[in-house]
């Protein structure tokens, strides 16, 4: 049961570290049109910290790594409601000993929602909200499972995204959101988050980019027992910094790099990402 | 572990919606400055309402003296031809660096455009905010005065334009290219065989654009438009603008009056032909990365009605945007002008050519201007429409605009009224109309 809560716990930790984040936020897709998101991802971790926030190191031999992928499809259903669907397939490798390897794959928890604009500033900043339901694309026994929290859930965002003002720099964008999730299982759990972004061209193709994620999850039961959601309660922070270049008018890559400084009941995770943006 | 500790989320989340707000709200009007300000505020913020709701307005004033001030704040609505048609009055007192609330119910229902009016009048204060609303102005109507030979006049014309033969030249500009556009003069013949210049910029970055087509305002000179990155900029400069003066070379007081006694020879024929010579460029020049599929018009006053006709002859034309489209439902706008205090374009400039030339009649006039109205032009624009009016506009009064917008047949067409503009839309128009324009061409 240990290596199962580990695994999930892993997992849990990968849906939130590596989940394209980078999505379009409050902006708004615009009508008639499609966005889609390739995104492949990679995560390691080794050390943890513990519930004191104190570094634990791993046992000599073990680690977790993922390699992930995720499917973001947007769609602008009008000029401020927009369709949006996540499917992220994984596959993680969990040396629990030397020797002693678990690998999963499979697909993962499934979002569709909406984003929703509530105020738009002169079509240069947008206050969004944003709306999706959770669902797992694989069979979990008792609600544990390795490629997700194994249960229903719901997803609430705000999100004010748009251009940098002009006092602070001539070009360039910021996105922040503040997300809440709840997970329809007797321990839940709630998380909620908070996400800022600044993008700043450095060529009139290249841009780089700085995300920080601050996330919480937690959970009226906060002893350690065999249900791993309910078990656990954890936070982290975690940089991210990206490198955008633009192809054409349609097609935009992005690779980026990021470590997980300090948190609480979380690893000592790095990795980075490599995604694709599609304007059709 | 408290989660205050490590997530102060609730600040956070207070302090970003406090950031929201303030930003969605900057963008109200700023602060006057006087002894005395009024802000007059409709309760739907663009001042067009439909018949079956109430039309409010609140209306602020502030006193920014030491000293009490009393005496009346009233509002008068007119019609947009000078008919009373409500007034009311109160009697206010407001203490020194007070505010005084009022709102205000407007009992009027009827489709149109109405001037409305605030006035304060104290012992040391006088003054008049003029304010412009609308109800239900898609329902606006206006009589077409289309002549009866109007659609074979204007084949004759595109059968005599296309008789001419273009001679086109392009020349590549590096004095004016930049390492990211290309900028190049153009010349070609027009109706009449006159030559006629624009500019075209191609960015550098792609092999193949969609095109912004620019006509110009009333004898005003189009230049290169470096301003966009994801656009082909054609700007043409009509006869008698910018530098398409070789022949015609007239001030804005006389250029609407050249043989404007003569339908067949007056000015604005030759100019309506040479948008769509204009756009003959575009289709022959597609080795300069013109998409020729992605061709847009776009004009504000003079270039407003100069894009609905080029849209409304050509097909070729596959989006139309403008702005505040000058000489629009001109029977109209001659009733609304004169009910105005001081006279001022078009009818400034008519009105003095009638007072100069004994008998020359205001039937005379419409036999003429009733072939370039471009309101009988509307009904063949089939393409995609935005325009944006503004409401204090007097050249081109909103009802007259609305009347040309509504009698456009496309089904795909909206309109974006400023409250507080006059001959001229606001930025925040442009930002729509470049969402649009991505919205209907489909791209990024």
């Amino acid at each position: 049961m240990k290596t199962i809560v580990k695994i999930s716990f892993f997992c849990w930790l990968l849906l939130v570290l590596i989940t394209p984040l980078r999505s379009f936020a409050g902006f708004p897709i615009g009508k008639y049109r499609f966005v889609v998101v390739p995104t492949f991802s990679y995560y390691h971790q080794k050390d943890r910290f513990d519930d004191k926030d104190n570094v634990i190191k791993g046992a000599p031999g073990t680690g977790f790594t993922s390699y992930a992928s995720n499917l973001y499809v947007g769609y602008g259903l009008s000029r401020r409601l927009d369709l949006i669907v996540t499917v992220p397939y994984l596959y993680q490798q969990n040396t629990i000993a030397p020797g002693n390897t678990l690998v999963d794959a499979g697909l993962g928890d499934m979002t569709l929602g909406f984003s929703y604009n509530l105020i738009n500033s002169n079509y240069i900043r947008f206050f969004s909200i944003g709306v999706a339901g959770i669902a797992p694309l694989y069979k979990s026994e008792n609600e544990i499972s390795p490629l997700g929290l194994g249960s229903y859930g719901t997803e609430v965002k705000l999100m004010y995204s748009g251009a940098l003002p002009k006092d602070v720099a001539s070009k360039g964008y910021f996105n922040t959101e503040f997300g809440y999730r709840h997970y329809y299982s007797t321990q839940g759990p709630d998380q909620i988050s908070l996400t800022a972004s600044v993008g700043y061209p450095v060529t009139q193709h290249d841009q780089l980019s700085l995300d920080i994620l601050l996330f919480r999850s937690f959970s009226s039961n906060k002893t350690f027992n065999s249900n791993i959601y309910a078990a656990h309660d954890f936070f982290f922070f975690k940089p991210q910094l990206n490198f955008g270049h633009q192809i054409s008018r349609r097609l935009s890559v992005f690779a980026g790099g990021f470590f997980v400084p300090f948190g609480v009941n979380t690893g000592i995770g790095y990795g980075g990402s490599v995604l694709a943006v599609v304007k059709l | 572990m408290k989660v205050s500790r490590y997530f102060p989320a609730s600040a956070i989340f207070l302090l970003m919606m406090s950031f929201c707000m303030s930003a969605a709200y900057g963008q109200e009007e700023t602060e006057d400055t006087g002894d005395l300000v009024m802000k007059a505020i409709p309760q739907n913020k663009e001042a067009v309402f439909n018949g079956n709701e109430k039309i409010r307005y609140r209306l602020k004033v502030s006193n920014n003296t030491d000293i009490v001030q009393e005496g009346r704040l009233s509002y008068q609505v007119t019609t947009d031809e000078g008919k009373k048609v409500a007034y009311d009055s109160v009697h206010v007192k407001i203490k020194g660096r007070g505010d005084k609330d009022l709102l205000f119910n407007i009992p009027v229902k009827t489709t149109g455009f109405y001037r409305i009016n605030f006035m304060v009048n104290m012992p040391e204060y006088d003054d008049t905010m003029r304010r412009v609303f609308g109800v239900n102005p898609e329902k606006i109507r206006s009589q077409l005065h289309k002549p009866s030979d109007f659609d074979v006049f204007w084949k004759q014309s595109m059968e005599q334009l296309a008789s001419v033969p273009p001679d086109y030249r392009v020349l590549e500009r590096k004095d004016l290219s930049t390492d990211r556009k290309k900028v190049y003069a153009v010349e070609m013949r027009s109706y009449g065989g006159l030559l006629i210049r624009g500019w075209l910029v191609v960015p550098r970055d792609g092999k193949k654009f969609p095109v912004h087509y620019r006509v110009p305002g009333y004898v005003v000179t189009l230049a290169p438009n470096m301003d966009n990155d994801d656009f082909i900029a054609f700007d043409l400069n009509v006869r008698g603008n910018g530098n398409s003066k070789d022949v015609i070379n007239i001030g804005t007081d006389n250029y609407s009056l050249v043989n404007i006694e003569n339908k067949d020879k007056y000015i604005y024929r030759g100019v309506y032909m040479d948008c769509l010579r204009g756009l003959d460029f575009l289709y022959s020049h597609a080795n300069l990365g013109i998409d020729t599929s992605k061709i847009f018009v776009e004009g504000g006053s003079q270039g407003g009605a100069l894009a609905v006709v080029t849209a409304a002859l050509d097909k070729r034309i596959k989006l139309l945007t403008m702005q505040v489209p000058l000489y629009a439902d001109i029977h109209d706008n001659f009733a609304i002008s004169a009910s105005y205090d001081e006279q001022v374009f078009p009818f400034k400039v008519f009105r003095r050519y009638k007072a100069e030339h004994p008998g020359y009649t205001w039937e005379k006039f419409y036999s003429t201007f009733d072939y370039y109205d471009p309101q009988n032009f509307a009904p063949m624009v089939t393409c995609p429409v935005l325009m944006g009016i503004g409401l204090l506009d007097q050249f081109c009064p909103p009802r007259c605009s609305m009347a040309l917008f509504n009698h456009i047949s496309s089904s795909n067409k909206e309109f974006v009224c400023v409250p507080n503009s006059t001959h001229e839309v606001n930025f925040n128009y442009f930002m729509f109309q470049n969402l649009w324009i991505r919205e209907q061409f489909r791209i990024p």
